[in-house]
């Protein structure tokens, strides 16, 4: 227990100290009843978001940069929750950090599929860096040279070293044969998982319950949504489902992944799994409508997990990854606000998707 | 070194002709932090100077691959000065040495291929090698539906569950970590199923030499024999490029530093405002920096135009960088600060604050010569880097040094050392320094170390005054809860509290009472409503008078608990004091019983300096974590806000300020 305690002391009191500073429900209620971009523009500015804001100029203000802006509090807190964590918990903060950077070698290999198909190289750069996350120098992607490499085939080369040179070693063969990232995607995606709960796996005493917990949590959203997709809207066969999904997880077993893949009814599985999310008969009715519903609901549920690690013995990394996840969860809320404040979006297509007002029901 | 660096926002009207020279100066002093005014400019789409930085960037990238080629390390020499019209003659001299490099290298890099193939069959091979059958015979078979390939190790077992519902049979030929070899089979009917298992699972089929012939190990044979002669083909290439990396390495490593100087300079001229005959730069300087960089662009620019404009701090100046001037010694607590956040351009830098306070509160809580001087010799330790291992904790040791030897004093003050609690306090010359015993006065410490909490809360408070003064803040000034109201209210309390305790206090009663209800008005209750009034937005209250009222409540029953819980947090001070004469008491109780009561002996001592080593290494951690969150929690949070932007200056390699 002093372990935990001379290790997490600090980092505790900071990370709380840094949870304080997110959005409340009512922060979050009160930034949707902005009129309008500029006006919410406005409101972000008193926030803790305002700093970053601050630093934009009146003609840069645009939803894109507002929104990079954001992000980089984000990738701020990331950064001093890593600086302080333990030596022996580090790495898996770090592995969860680099699913950012997934997110940016995914932006970067459809902008370069998209060149391909008429747009002008010059400004892609550009146009593609608008909506990578602001990683600065913590990433191991050369992004600008990828994409002037002007191919798939010629940025993948340049990732030689990286920890997605072995899972895009084998994807790339079938990008070869297909000219489709899918595979390349799901191989990174399934990569990147494994990796994470692995560090998971090598936590011990309460850094593995409650690193368990809240990774877990995060793989089971995206495995089910995973399954589900593969099934509902790709179609894909009982073995393709298989090998594109991942057979661990904190509440999602095996066995639900497979009777899913195997094509067994999918939403007594889910309810059988989430006996709080209710409606889910009513969503699998029409796919196209309730499956972003169900995601929502599970990201509901990630969020309550990430709650209650911040309920008694504060000295374990829980704290801090419940932190970063809800941080991360709130850049979300924030990005759904100001892309529907932007586009001058009726308030009743949005609102059911801001996740932090949810909290007061 | 209280506050950031004063700066000067500075604007630069360049002579076109001048341009590059100015550029050279701000690069190579190092100093000044450019903000991107090509909005200034006529231009706003992409520019010349854009498109430079990206033909620099690709020729750069050019002489990285001819060093990678000619295995020569990526290093920065400084060479020649900086001149623009070298870029095409720079092309010119880099596409001669690729393609002086290249046949050679094409030729290496053919046969490297070759030899990767070879070895790649080989490896392929080598798995079966001891099957006396042709594998490739399977692949024909009219019932057997046969796939050999690598296939990513952690995808076998996915692969495996995905065909539990077809007959199968699965061998991994090679157990490799990271390129597996599997060979499947099947019946023939099953052949879509196995495909798209296979296919999915990311198994890459290896396509068996169709060059050679007969079993296996026949095979692997004469691959052996060619992979021999093409490595004799590839030593042979090897000193060749040797001889050309001896030929083009100093032209080579010339060019990389002036591309690369040329890539920094075009990125940052790119950046610029672009007018028709001159340039609009806007960046920022440090006030100390700013004559001799004048002097500098005027020496290399007769016509420039300079306008420096020193920032006030009055405002909220959100967008000044910020750059911390602290002396070496207080840069582990300049680290403590930063960690909680940077400071903005306006705030007071509590660096100097924390360097006295930090150690002070460690030490009274960590009191005892003998610890104070082991915490503070690892700390020089640390931060002598003479530990290897430990080099990555120097910028602790700064820290550790000054709360250990703060530990000292209070050592002395207390008259404890290595737990002996009775040793200084009866020696002629260390009694004169001895103050009182924690355990002892136990109504004392606490009392005292609450008292040191009003005082550094108050300083808290008053600094925070003193921010918004400095930042022209009034409605922070007057009515924020830890502004002047703030401050009265705290006080107040404090007086009434004193009034009612204290016989024949000075001040009656009532007097605090009615500073009480003053102060509570304007920094709680009216705060917001007067905040609006003095800046100037409206409505002064949002949401209805009834929800204002319930919302006003509470916040005073919160800021009242809040100052209660501030000031009592302090208490831990003098508790940690007198809890270290208790761990003290009781390494002797366990030193005692070790020694079965006779108080000597091995076990006696070897007890003693096990307990004080445990000593040092629990309240060391603990005082410290309390330390930083009486500093972080009740402290800071009184007037220091934060979110300051780095001081990030444009730097050539080899500037001169960095």
């Amino acid at each position: 227990m002093s372990g935990g305690v001379s290790a997490y002391a600090a980092i505790s009191s900071r990370v709380r100290a840094m949870y304080a500073n997110l959005l409340t429900p009512q922060d979050v209620l009160q930034l949707s009843e902005a009129s309008d971009f500029s006006s919410l523009f406005g409101l972000l500015k008193n926030t803790a978001y305002g700093p970053y804001l601050d630093s934009l100029k009146d003609k840069d203000i645009a939803p894109k940069r507002a929104i990079i802006q954001i992000k980089r509090k984000l990738a701020a807190s990331y950064n001093s929750v890593i600086q302080m964590t333990p030596v022996e918990t580090r790495p898996l903060v770090k592995e969860l950090y680099r699913y950012f950077e997934l997110g940016n070698l995914k932006a970067i290999l459809r902008g370069l599929v998209t060149v391909s198909v008429g747009n002008s190289e010059t400004t892609l750069w550009d146009r593609v860096r608008e909506v990578l996350f602001p990683l600065g120098s913590d990433t191991v992607l050369p992004a600008q040279a990828m994409i002037e490499s002007g191919s798939v085939t010629s940025a993948v080369d340049l990732l030689h070293g990286t920890p997605y040179e072995e899972a895009l070693s084998f994807a790339m063969k079938r990008y070869s044969a297909e000219q489709n990232l899918f595979p390349l995607e799901v191989a990174l995606d399934l990569s990147h998982w494994r990796r994470l709960w692995s560090q998971a796996g090598k936590l011990t005493g309460q850094d593995h319950q409650y690193g368990a917990k809240i990774i877990g949590s995060l793989l089971d959203m995206n495995n089910l949504m995973w399954a589900i997709r593969y099934r509902v809207y790709y179609k894909l066969s009982e073995e393709e489902i298989i090998n594109y999904t991942l057979p661990f997880g904190y509440r999602v077993h095996d066995s639900d992944i497979r009777a899913i893949a195997a094509g067994a009814d999918i939403a007594p599985i889910v309810m059988r799994i989430y006996p709080m999310i209710g409606d889910v008969n009513v969503m699998f009715e029409e796919p196209q409508a309730g499956l972003p519903k169900l995601e929502f609901q599970l990201k509901r549920q990630l969020m309550n997990q990430c709650l209650s690690a911040f309920v008694g013995s504060p000295f374990h990394i829980g704290i801090p990854l419940a932190f970063l996840v809800m941080s991360d969860l709130e850049v979300q809320d924030l990005t759904v606000l100001i892309e529907a404040k932007s586009s001058n979006m009726p308030d009743d297509e949005y609102r059911p998707f801001l996740l932090k007002p949810t909290l007061l029901n | 070194m209280f506050f950031p660096e004063a700066m000067n926002e500075v604007q630069l009207i360049v002579p076109s002709k001048d341009l590059l020279a100015v550029t050279n100066v701000l690069g190579s002093r190092g100093v000044f932090h450019q903000i991107d005014s090509t909005y200034l400019g006529v231009n706003s789409g992409p520019n010349t100077w854009q498109e430079k930085a990206a033909r620099c960037s690709a020729l750069e990238r050019r002489i990285q691959g001819v060093l990678q080629i000619l295995s020569l390390k990526e290093e920065y020499f400084e060479s020649s000065g900086f001149d623009s019209e070298d870029l095409d003659m720079m092309r010119f001299a880099i596409e001669s040495i690729e393609a002086d490099v290249k046949a050679t290298s094409d030729q290496w890099a053919n046969e490297k291929k070759r030899l990767e193939q070879l070895e790649s069959q080989l490896r392929q091979l080598e798995p079966i090698a001891d099957i006396n059958v042709e594998v490739g015979s399977f692949q024909n078979s009219r019932y057997l539906y046969s796939i050999l390939g690598i296939i990513p190790a952690s995808n076998i077992s996915r692969l495996e569950t995905s065909l539990s519902r077809v007959p199968h049979v699965l061998f991994t030929l090679k157990e490799d970590v990271h390129k597996p070899v599997v060979w499947i089979l099947a019946r023939r009917s099953n052949s879509d199923m196995i495909d798209r298992a296979v296919k999915s699972a990311y198994l890459n089929p290896l396509a068996l030499p169709e060059k050679f012939e007969g079993t296996p190990a026949k095979v692997a044979e004469s691959i052996r024999v060619e992979i021999e002669s093409t490595k004799r083909k590839i030593s042979d290439l090897d000193d060749a490029l040797v001889k050309l990396a001896n030929i083009h390495k100093s032209e080579l490593y010339k060019l990389l530093w002036n591309v690369h100087v040329n890539r920094m300079m075009a990125e940052a001229i790119a950046r610029f405002g672009q007018l028709r005959h001159t340039y609009v730069v806007v960046g920022w300087v440090p006030t100390s920096d700013l004559p001799s960089l004048t002097q500098r662009l005027k020496n290399v620019s007769k016509e420039i135009l300079i306008e420096a404009m020193p920032m006030a701090r009055a405002g909220h100046p959100s967008n000044v960088p910020v750059a911390l001037h602290n002396p070496g010694l207080l840069r582990p607590f300049e680290m403590l600060v930063n960690t909680y956040a940077r400071p903005r351009y306006e705030e007071i830098d509590p660096t100097v604050l924390i360097a006295l306070t930090f150690p002070l509160l460690f030490g009274a809580m960590f009191g005892d010569v003998g610890h104070g001087l082991m915490l503070a010799a690892i700390g020089w330790l640390l931060s002598s880097k003479k530990i290897k291992a430990l080099r990555g904790m120097a910028s602790l040791g700064g820290l550790m040094t000054a709360c250990g030897l703060f530990g000292a004093i209070f050592g002395f003050l207390f008259g404890s050392v290595f737990a002996f609690e009775d040793v200084l306090p009866e020696n002629p010359f260390f009694k004169q320094f001895f103050w009182m015993k924690p355990l002892e006065n136990i109504i004392e410490t606490l009392g005292i170390a609450v008292g040191l909490g009003i005082a550094l809360l108050s300083i808290g408070l008053l600094l925070n005054l003193y921010n918004a003064i400095r930042a022209r803040d009034w409605a922070r000034f007057f009515f924020d809860p830890n502004g002047l109201a703030g401050l009265i209210l705290y006080w107040s309390l404090l007086g009434l509290i004193a009034s009612i305790f204290i016989h024949g206090f000075p001040i009656p009663w009532p007097v605090f009472v009615i500073l009480i209800v003053l102060g509570a008005l304007a920094s709680v209750a009216l705060s917001e409503p007067l905040k609006r009034l003095v800046e100037g937005y409206r409505p002064l209250i949002e949401g209805g008078v009834g929800i204002y009222i319930v919302q006003t409540f509470f916040e005073l029953l919160e800021k009242f608990i809040s100052m209660f819980s501030n000031t009592m947090s302090f208490v831990r001070v003098g508790a940690f004091a007198v809890a270290h004469a208790g761990f003290c008491l009781a390494v002797f109780v366990f030193a005692g019983l070790a020694s079965g009561g006779t108080n000597t002996g091995f076990g006696y001592w070897a007890m003693v300096v096990a307990g004080n080593i445990g000593v040092v290494l629990f309240e060391g951690f603990i005082v410290s974590i309390q330390t930083m969150r009486l500093h972080y929690y009740e402290f800071f949070s009184k007037f220091f806000t934060g979110g300051g932007l780095p001081y990030e200056p444009l730097a050539l390699p080899g500037a001169q300020k960095n």
